[in-house]
């Protein structure tokens, strides 16, 4: 409002600059000062200022907005806070047509006397009251009275305002007030005001005209110190420096620091060293209190004021000691008698509202006459489809998805449920306890069976409705899923294997049992290639020879060196000679009075031909820990031919076929654990210079220079003649025991110690082509028989396993594996079973060793 | 190349949505997400990998079948339910503001979820339905049994729901009266299993079997949530409505049969309907569609016969007064009558024995009967047990005594209480009663047969009752076989051996059959068997010698049958020392067996030792009670 009415005004009397009118609708709009700007226009402002801040109470000091800065203007136009008002502004500003413009100035003078006068009663609404007069009065008052004074600054304040209408109530009459206010209407208004006449006072002749220092021969006018007023800068007016924000070092070279108003040099102030900064500093006891003038460079005392407003700062508090930031709310527009100041709209209420709709009133009629005629029955409870009718027809059809599973039936109630069962299927009191201790969920039924003698005795059942409502909980909540029930014969899993009548001949029971004294744990035993003897090396340190057909001893060395750990016959028919491990040696002995004349003395010549070509009757292989000793005569004639001595304990022995390298495994000789032996030459080898885990077993492959070394969990097989590994079997067992191949040299079967045999054809792959788990205790031993196609496995669980094993020659088919027979006989001595088994060379027996120190022959 | 595969995209983690997404796609509360799955038979699934299913989080969730949800999407209960919603917080806000008339038309435009397609859609068929029927019945009923007048806060079922389930069960027992089509009948502690035989769709027989509980105050634990079990029971009762619709129109009857509401006071449950005959085949019946016509004509039909109502009701009045048997089933006009009763004569239940019995092919066990019930004997279990096998029930309600002329023609009394032969001389009055207790009717029903009365006169201690579902039955059970036979001996009195003749005829002839296949093998007594099986034990060869004297049998004789069974037993046992032997070679295959199979042919083993182990559990106790009551 008090933007129209000075709107008003401006048109009236300067429409040239009809445009400053919107300085007013920036009544929020905060000082904008700048420095540098012209004091005319500034002064003009003021003026058109001071006329806002008396009409419309506000207090702005808005000066740095002149003509050219009208889109400024424009833009903050936008931001009024009264949008209802903006359009009538605009209207006038627009200068369009008169009768807008009286317009305006009806609403706006309505407007401003409604504000300027709070506390007086409103008037009427058209036209001029005695109030608006009076505004209009009070202003012209003003201006008058201020009119003269226009270089100075005006600074009024609501008080004053106040004050001065109080006054001119008081003082003038109605018609004194009117004649004024025509007065001030009609008054001619001052034309220099706001304009640009004023631009330069150097045509007035002020300042004082020296001579140049720049231009020789010329003149400068030099004007007095301007003191700089209020709404200046003090802080840039009291600094004489006037080269501005810059780096002061610019100037450390130089004698001077800067430049003043006049364009004088500021030389820089007398400074003392370090020494007198300290001095200074002690002794003036404000020097605390001062900072660094950077541009004038010198110390400022800071002022009281200054450094309150520093602790103030500290504090995270408003630098002003004057600001309350909890000041009570002005209630500018809202609250007790602010109500009707601002309504939306002035507009009268229209016709509409009081006259009755007609076509509400023909709609009304409409469904009046429908009712009368009964075309709308009111409250008709409208017509539903019967609660019940047929939905299902013969001829549906139901097609289940596939997802689609109907919850599981309820099974029917069984005898046990009955109110009178019959006696057995009452629980005993064991069962009654054991049903209450389990939980519910854990029961295999929800009820105890319960005899009734008579229908009346039976109570009812107190978990009915508990029952019912986990039913409809598992109806909607229990996840279902399609079970596949398997409704298969469990004799159907079971593989179709041939029966072990049509495998035979096998080997199915005991016939001979060699039986040592004292039940010493027999450790190995060998069958002879010709399969006549079986040799035995028990714990007492015997070495036994046994008749095969009838078990008589028909020889034995007394070895006198610990328990025997291996024995195996030399698989060279030409020669007998039979291998003995003891502790820390190798013996070769040969029972030469059992074997014929050829054979004795082929076997001589293969031992001792080395002894004749060495001079000592020792001899280190290559190796020096190792020794072939030639035996005492006596031992000679027992038949002890050749003694090695090896490090550590030797615990197998494994023959190559032909009869003349044997090797050995003695696991804790480290690198010295796999030796391989010449007879014919005496000598010694280690193939291994490292092994990589310990050995457990060796085996030389039947037919090719290759050689197998079980170590705890792989089997690795070597070329020996291109000295390289050829293969690792991963067995997947954690501790192998034993390892025998097939006479054919394709397949290996490996045994373990926990209780697993592998079966590997080396030409399929290196993981096991089955692995059975038939014992219950840890595996021995294991063999293949040497023609026929079985094999055997031996446990510490006291049973033989006897297996048909046909490998076909045709790669694509897998060996059938089919069980025979278990052999039960031995006895478990020490949880230690079947030690050692052995196949005959060409019939279908086995020879085995116990713990329980018996060694049978098992014939079919 | 291929379509490069991602993640999540195919497989079980599109076909599975967890809960909460379902929730969240469905954007409904998980309350009414429960309702939503009840109603519509939604039920969560177990994926086969749950990993997959749940784009591979291992984190326990639900999960929902994606396409179920899918269809949830477009259910109209949906709709329903927020329109309820709406109606809801109206009401409040009307009520809170205390504006009552717009309260009254905002509940008379109350939104109502109706169920008719949920029914058709869950059970396309009428014999998938009738399939589905226990779970329905067992609830319907266990709420008919609920206090009408609940606790406030305990049980939030109304009372109208509860007298709602109870005229269905009603219902449905009046059908099985009617179409007799009760087939077993069950005592057990939780309550009485019935069996009925409904005709499904083309009439293939389906059976329908459901529990009742004995008629108590039910015991309500307090942590059943009423809300769910309510859910269910809004579907269970539009379910059973539409089935009983579908089997009363079958038999040609109205539905819902009229009410009589003084008997239904009286606490009649099954004689307070009536049943009702159609006056003519609607042809509507035939197609499962109903057309907005006939609904317009049924509503036509409504208004055009209730005049004539009254006139209908004079007449059966008047027929009824010259019946005096039918006396106990008067009927009287109810107000509520509002079917198309036009024409039809009403018929009570002896008049649909009467019609039922030559239509029905097959001779019904108790029609040659009428029982008498006495008044500790549950009426509205006997009564329809009685009924829908044909006999004829008076109950103490009717005829107080036996005496009175009401109880004529009485055949049997049901009685639970013990009796002395004098008492029943007395009441008896020269007349020809056979007492029984309530089991025999049961058992009489589940053998087919009528058994002899003797074993289960009143105060006599029962024979066993045993399920006529049990398994496999008498195959698993040959031990309670024998037990069975002996009582079945002289299966029929005197008194109704002229009714059913050819029956027993029949039956004869088969037990004849029965024993000479057992006679092939010799028959021994239970301890001589138990002694042979244990030669060695001499507490068992005393049974058995007690029990041969007892059956008179000489001491030679005895030692005789004793060594041929020992024989018989040892050769027995040779066969399963020969089945073990063979069972060693098995063991052998076993070996080669993978490591898969091998675990589940454990498994399977296992679970046939443990039901070999129940059955020899009860044979041994079976044979260990014969023996404690030979050695008494």
């Amino acid at each position: 409002m008090a933007t129209k009415m000075q709107n008003v005004r401006h048109r009236g009397s300067r429409p040239s600059t009809s445009r400053v009118d919107a300085n007013g609708a920036g009544p929020s709009r905060l000082s904008t000062a700048r420095p540098g700007q012209k004091r005319a226009a500034d002064v003009s402002a003021e003026l058109s200022d001071d006329e806002l801040q008396l009409n419309g109470h506000v207090l702005d000091s808005d000066d740095g907005e002149d003509d050219d800065e009208e889109e400024l203007d424009e833009a903050s136009d936008d931001e009024d806070p009264f949008p209802e008002l903006d359009s009538a502004s605009e209207d006038g500003d627009d200068d369009d047509d008169g009768s807008d413009e009286a317009e305006d100035e009806v609403d706006g003078s309505d407007e401003s006397d409604l504000e300027a006068f709070d506390d007086e009663e409103s008037g009427d609404e058209s036209g001029y009251n005695s109030s608006d007069i009076e505004a209009m009065y009070s202003s012209s008052t003003s201006v008058s009275s201020r009119a003269s004074s226009s270089k100075k600054r005006i600074i009024s304040s609501q008080q004053k305002v106040d004050d001065e209408k109080l006054a001119a109530r008081t003082d003038l009459t109605t018609d004194e007030k009117l004649e004024r206010m025509i007065e001030a209407g009609t008054r001619k208004p001052d034309e220099s005001i706001g304009t640009d006449a004023k631009i330069s006072w150097a045509k007035e002749g002020k300042g004082v005209l020296k001579p140049s220092k720049l231009v020789p021969g010329g003149y400068r006018r030099e004007y007095d110190d301007i003191e700089a007023g209020y709404g200046s800068e003090s802080s840039t007016e009291d600094n004489p420096n006037t080269v501005g924000n810059i780096p002061m070092e610019w100037y450390d070279d130089l004698p001077h620091i800067g430049y003043d108003v006049s364009g004088r040099k500021i030389f820089r102030p007398a400074r003392g060293d370090e020494l007198d900064k300290f001095l200074s500093n002690a002794e003036d006891p404000a020097a605390w209190t001062s900072v660094e003038d950077k541009s004038l460079q010198r110390n400022v005392q800071l002022t009281d004021k200054e450094l309150d407003i520093i602790r103030r700062l500290e504090r995270a508090e408003n630098p002003d000691a004057d600001f309350n930031p909890y000041q009570d709310t002005i209630e500018w527009f809202t609250g007790k008698g602010q109500e009707m100041k601002m309504p939306l709209s002035g507009a009268p209420e229209p016709k509409r509202r009081f006259v009755p709709s007609k076509w509400e009133h023909q709609k009304v009629m409409k469904i009046v006459k429908a009712i009368r005629e009964g075309r709308i029955v009111p409250n008709k409870p409208s017509a539903t489809k019967p609660s019940v009718y047929a939905i299902w027809s013969d001829s549906d059809i139901h097609t289940p998805h596939a997802m689609y599973m109907p919850a599981p039936q309820l099974p029917p109630p069984k005898t046990a449920e009955s109110y009178n069962p019959p006696e057995e299927y009452l629980p005993t009191e064991q069962e009654k306890a054991e049903f209450e201790a389990t939980d519910k969920e854990d029961r295999k039924q929800d009820f105890l069976p319960q005899k009734y003698d008579s229908l009346r005795h039976v109570p009812a059942y107190k978990d009915l409705v508990q029952e019912r409502f986990e039913r409809a909980l598992d109806l909607y909540l229990a996840p279902r899923t399609r079970r596949v029930k398997l409704n298969i014969d469990p004799e159907s899993l079971i593989p179709k294997l041939p029966s072990p009548r049509e495998l035979r001949p096998f080997p199915t029971t005991s016939c001979v049992q060699y039986r040592h004294p004292g039940d010493t744990r027999v450790r190995g035993i060998s069958v002879n290639p010709g399969g006549e003897w079986v040799a035995s090396g028990s714990e007492d340190g015997i070495v036994r020879v046994w008749d095969l057909g009838n078990g008589r001893e028909v020889w034995k060395w007394n070895l006198k060196a610990g328990a025997i750990q291996h024995v195996e016959w030399s698989p060279n028919k030409e020669q007998l000679l039979l291998a003995a491990l003891v502790q820390g040696k190798i013996l070769v002995v040969s029972p030469l009075a059992l074997a014929s004349p050829t054979v004795c003395t082929s076997t001589l010549d293969h031992v001792n031909s080395a002894f004749a070509s060495s001079s000592a009757t020792t001899k280190s292989g290559g190796l020096e820990a190792i020794k072939w000793v030639r035996p005492s005569e006596d031992e000679r004639e027992r038949g002890v031919l050749v003694i090695i001595e090896v490090p550590g304990t030797p615990k197998h022995i494994a023959w190559h076929r032909r009869g003349d390298y044997l090797a050995t495994v003695a696991t804790e000789a480290a690198d010295k654990s796999v030796l391989i032996h010449q007879l014919s030459k005496h000598a010694t080898q280690s193939p291994f210079r490292k092994t990589s885990g310990a050995v457990q077993r060796v085996a030389f492959h039947p037919s090719k220079p290759h050689f197998f070394a079980a170590t705890q969990r792989h089997v690795k097989l070597y070329d020996l003649a291109a000295q390289k590994l050829l293969k690792t079997l991963q067995t997947g067992l954690n501790w192998i025991s034993s390892i025998d191949i097939h006479p054919g040299g394709d397949n290996v079967i490996v045994g373990s110690y926990d209780k697993k045999l592998g079966w590997f054809d080396l030409d399929l792959s290196n993981k096991p082509f089955k692995t059975l788990r038939y014992h219950s205790r840890a595996l021995r031993s294991v063999a293949f028989h040497p023609t026929l196609p079985l094999f055997a496995s031996s446990s510490d669980d006291g049973t033989i396993h006897v297996f048909h094993a046909t490998i076909y020659t045709d790669l694509m088919q897998n060996p059938l594996i089919v069980p025979l027979k278990i052999l039960r006989g031995h006895k478990i001595v020490e949880g230690l079973g079947v030690l050692d088994v052995r196949w005959h060379p060409e019939k279908p027996w086995l020879v085995s060793s116990g713990a329980d120190g018996e060694v049978r022959l098992w014939c079919s | 190349m291929a379509k490069i595969q991602k993640r999540g995209e195919k497989g079980a983690a599109k076909n599975y949505i967890t809960r909460n997404q379902a929730l969240k796609k469905l954007q409904i509360s998980l309350s009414d997400f429960r309702r939503l799955c009840i109603l519509k038979g939604i039920y969560p699934r177990e994926p086969l990998h749950k990993k997959r299913a749940n784009k591979g989080s291992s984190a326990p969730a639900s999960f929902y079948y994606a396409k179920d949800v899918q269809y949830l999407l477009h259910e109209p209960l949906l709709v329903r339910f927020r329109e309820h919603k709406a109606f809801a917080k109206k009401l409040a806000r009307a009520l809170g503001r205390g504006e009552w008339a717009l309260a009254k038309n905002l509940e008379d435009a109350k939104p109502v979820a109706r169920l008719d397609h949920l029914v058709k859609e869950r059970y396309p068929t009428f014999t998938l339905a009738l399939q589905d029927l226990q779970d329905p019945l067992n609830l319907v009923h266990l709420f008919s049994t609920l206090p009408t007048n609940p606790i406030p806060g305990k049980t939030l079922v109304p009372p109208e729901v509860i007298s709602e389930c109870g005229k269905l069960i009603s219902e449905w027992k009046l059908w099985a009266i009617k179409t007799q089509s009760l087939k077993y009948v069950f005592l057990g502690v939780k309550g009485i299993y019935y069996e009925v035989d409904a005709p499904g769709q083309g009439g293939d027989p389906v059976r329908v079997r459901w529990l009742e509980g004995y008629e108590f105050q039910q015991h309500v634990p307090h942590d059943v949530d009423f809300r769910i079990l309510l859910t269910f029971l809004d579907l269970y009762r539009t379910l059973i409505s539409f089935v009983l619709y579908k089997l009363y129109t079958e038999e040609n009857l109205v539905y819902p049969p009229p009410l009589d509401t003084e008997l239904d006071a009286k606490g009649e449950s099954v004689g307070a309907l009536r049943l009702v005959e159609k006056k003519e085949d609607a042809p509507a019946e035939a197609s499962s569609k109903v057309s907005k016509k006939e609904v317009k004509r049924a509503i036509k039909g409504i208004k055009s016969t209730e005049g004539t109502a009254d006139d209908v009701d004079m007449d059966e009045t008047a027929q009824e007064g010259k019946d005096d048997e039918e006396e106990q089933f008067v009927e009287r006009p109810s107000k509520e009558d509002n079917e198309d009763v036009a024409q039809a004569p009403l018929t009570t239940f002896s008049s649909i024995l009467a019609s039922a019995e030559p239509s029905s092919s097959k001779t019904l066990l108790f029609s040659p009967f009428t029982f008498y019930l006495s008044r500790e004997i549950s009426a509205r279990t006997w009564e329809f047990v009685i009924r829908a096998t044909g006999g004829k029930v008076i109950t103490a309600l009717q005829a107080p005594t036996l005496d009175s002329p009401l109880a004529e023609g009485v055949t049997h009394v049901v009685i639970d209480r013990p009796m002395t032969v004098e008492q029943m001389r007395e009441t008896e009055r020269g007349r020809k009663v056979t007492w029984v207790q309530p089991q025999w009717v049961a058992d009489c029903i589940n053998r087919s047969k009528i058994l002899s009365a003797e074993d289960y006169a009143p105060g006599k201690l029962l024979p066993p009752h045993l399920s006529p579902w049990d398994g496999e039955g008498e195959l698993a059970r040959p031990w309670l076989e024998e037990h069975g036979d002996a009582v079945a001996v002289d299966s029929v009195g005197a008194e109704d051996e002229d009714e059913d003749e050819d029956e027993d005829e029949e039956e004869e002839v088969a037990d004849e059959s029965e024993a000479e296949d057992e006679g092939k093998t010799p028959r021994y007594p239970p301890a001589l068997l138990a002694a042979a099986t244990n030669p060695s034990d001499s507490t068992l060869r005393h049974a058995a010698e007690l029990e041969a004297e007892r059956n008179g049998t000489s001491h030679a004789a005895f030692e005789t049958q004793l060594k041929e069974a020992t024989k018989v037993h040892s050769k027995s046992g040779k066969a399963t020392k020969a089945v073990s032997a063979g069972k060693g070679e098995e063991d052998l295959r076993k070996i080669m067996m993978s490591n898969k199979k091998a675990k589940l042919y454990e498994k399977m083993q296992y679970s046939n030792r443990q039901q070999a182990e129940e059955v020899s559990r009860n044979q041994t106790r079976s044979l260990s009670d014969v023996m404690a009551d030979t050695s008494i």
